[in-house]
């Protein structure tokens, strides 16, 4: 982990231009989001594919549709809410149903948008855009995942949902490689697996750091949230026996979740989830709240102690094998 | 050549046949908003769209799409009286996994360009046709229906706000006026009026017109776009289950199952139609 921070908002617009002025398929679609999201600098040098549309979500949502039956790669940045549960409908129809090859970024996911209150908020995201078939949903974990995430996205053939936070970002992985569907491994251990993603892996692995002489930790970190990666959380956690989910997201619906769905038919392993209680979370200040939930290194780090502290470890069974 | 107006009709009245012809193959459905919007997609597509059959998915095609879903019957009759689908596709109606489904689903049926049915959609997919078409250069148009009933979904005007901004002239609108709506007179569910006034407001160029009389549907689509720099809306005033006489104007015919008494009375008329303006084709 290096001690530079970079913002991922200019880090994913960067990203963004970098791909588009190799790619002129690349349109970038504004609902007067463009410059907030790190793309105004897009928006000066290639003016003909940065199209703004005012504050309007469902609409854009259709448009992009329309400009993927085209041919073209619309690529939608705006606050996470807004293009996922506002346009809920559009993004299920025109996208999914749709099957457009289309890209819909969320910035200020989470909680991000602390002092905003719950209506900047985004804890559902994840939940309402794997529920979609077809869908693939990302959360990069560092600076170098979302440069690597853009790439693979705007590579991917169908639509994809990505969500990026706001607060600066360390940069934990030494380069851009990024591989839809497949999880790092960031520590290897044997005693617990903790399963993370999105911008709160960083903190993750630095209490995995700081518990890592009482416990032995499997850190796999998940740059994307749908489709799991269910070979390597199986693998880990057959091992382990035990699995502590992490995510800036809703205790239901989301990556936690996910890992319950998969690990459901496994006898043996235990699950805890970190994650957000479902209710509105009250506007604040960022670092605060995420003390709150115990999505801050301290309270992770505790929640691992907790969980690796309790109760006995029992062999786990593959799914179909007996005995 | 361009088709005549009657040879228009003649060609509207055979689509309302094939329409009966998906009734029979199962007795139901959107069959009021399908009738009241026939002629003017029949219209549409012979005289305004360059569509062939190995183009179909060729990048730079005139499009079309039918914003209300509903009146898909209208639509799938068209594409195979104009020869752009086989007909035979149409006697899979009702059938699990047909290609003619209730509502359009574009990767079953060449032709559809949008899954729709969900009201509202359509207009902000055919903004985003039409900016490709424009950044790639094409001259390609993009044609809508839409139902006047549907006009108070918000996202419709969004899509009204784009296509004005972005001056997409190469945008024209239909509104399906047949002011009934499943639960009444459309003016009593929400009223919307003036349609033409808002879609003007919003920066279009406007026009009303009977939308079953042929030659005003054809003369205005030889004026498109209405206005150079402006998106175009044609209000057209329909009679919805229009060509039915037993359902003509009746809210009932927004879901229409009848019976089999009802259907053959249905195709006699429709089949009395066509002939009498085959007749005068053949002597004009």
């Amino acid at each position: 982990m290096t001690g530079n921070l970079l913002d991922p908002r200019i880090t994913f617009g960067q990203a963004v231009a970098d791909a588009a002025a190799l790619d002129p398929k690349v349109v970038v679609l504004s609902a007067d989001s463009g410059g907030s999201s790190g793309l105004g600098g897009f928006a000066a040098s290639h003016p003909e594919r940065y199209l703004e549309f005012g504050i309007q979500e469902h609409g854009v949502t259709g448009v992009a549709s329309g400009l993927a039956t085209c041919g073209y790669i619309p690529v939608f940045c705006a606050i996470a809410p807004f293009v996922t549960c506002r346009n809920f409908e559009a993004f299920r129809n025109d996208l999914g149903y749709m099957r457009q090859n289309v890209k819909v970024v969320g910035r200020n996911g989470g909680f991000t948008y602390s002092d905003l209150g719950a209506t900047h908020h985004s804890l559902e995201d994840y939940a309402l855009m794997r529920m979609i078939p077809g869908v693939t949903v990302l959360a990069p974990q560092d600076p170098a995942e979302i440069r690597g995430a853009v790439t693979a996205m705007l590579a991917h053939e169908g639509p994809v949902y990505m969500r990026i936070g706001s607060e600066p970002l360390p940069e934990i992985f030494p380069d851009d490689s990024f591989v839809i569907g497949r999880a790092k491994r960031l520590r290897s251990g044997n005693d617990l697996t903790v399963v993370s993603t999105g911008y709160v892996t960083p903190r993750v692995l630095e209490a995995v750091d700081q518990v890592g002489a009482e416990v032995d930790v499997d850190l796999l970190g998940l740059g994307t949230v749908w489709p799991l990666d269910a070979e390597a959380i199986l693998d880990s956690a057959l091992r382990t026996s035990r699995v502590l989910t992490v995510e800036e997201h809703y205790l239901p619906g989301g990556l936690g979740s996910a890992v319950c769905e998969l690990l459901a038919g496994v006898p043996g392993v235990v699950v805890d989830r970190v994650a957000v209680p479902h209710d509105y979370v009250p506007s604040g200040r960022y670092d605060e709240l995420s003390a709150r939930f115990s999505l801050d290194p301290e309270g992770i780090a505790a929640r691992i102690r907790a969980f690796a502290a309790s109760g006995a470890r029992s062999r786990p069974v593959a799914p179909g094998v007996s005995g | 050549m361009s088709p005549s107006v009657l040879e228009l009709e003649l060609a509207a009245s055979r689509a309302r046949r094939l329409v009966l012809r998906m009734l029979e193959a199962h007795p139901a459905g959107h069959v009021g908003g399908a009738l009241s919007a026939i002629d003017l997609v029949e219209a549409i597509y012979r005289t305004a769209m360059r569509l062939t059959v190995p183009g179909l998915a060729a990048p730079d095609r005139d499009r079309f799409l039918l914003s209300a879903g509903h009146k898909a019957l209208a639509q799938y009759a068209v594409l195979a009286e104009t020869g752009l689908i086989p007909t035979d596709v149409l006697d899979s109606y009702g059938r699990t996994g047909s290609a003619v489904p209730g509502h359009p689903d574009m990767h079953k049926l060449p032709g559809v360009e949008a899954n729709t049915g969900a009201l509202g959609h359509g207009l902000a997919i055919a903004c985003g046709m039409a900016l490709g078409a424009r950044l790639s250069g094409f001259g390609s148009r993009v044609f809508v229906v839409m139902g006047d009933g549907e006009l108070p979904e918000g996202s419709n005007w969004e899509g009204a706000a784009i296509a004005a901004h972005h001056r997409l002239d190469h945008l024209a609108v239909f509104v399906d006026a047949n002011g009934l709506q499943i639960s009444g007179p459309t003016r009593e569910v929400m009223g919307m009026e003036s349609i033409s006034a808002k879609f003007d407001a919003f920066g279009w160029a406007t026009t009303e017109l009977d939308g079953n009389d042929m030659a005003s549907i054809v003369r205005v689509l030889d004026e498109l776009p209405l206005t150079p720099g402006r998106p175009s809306a044609i209000i057209a005033r329909t009679v919805k289950g229009r060509g039915i006489p037993s359902i003509e104007g009746t809210v009932a015919s927004h879901y229409w199952k009848p019976s089999a008494a009802e259907l053959a009375a249905a195709i006699e008329y429709c089949e009395d139609t066509t002939r009498r303006l085959e007749a005068l084709v053949a002597a004009s």
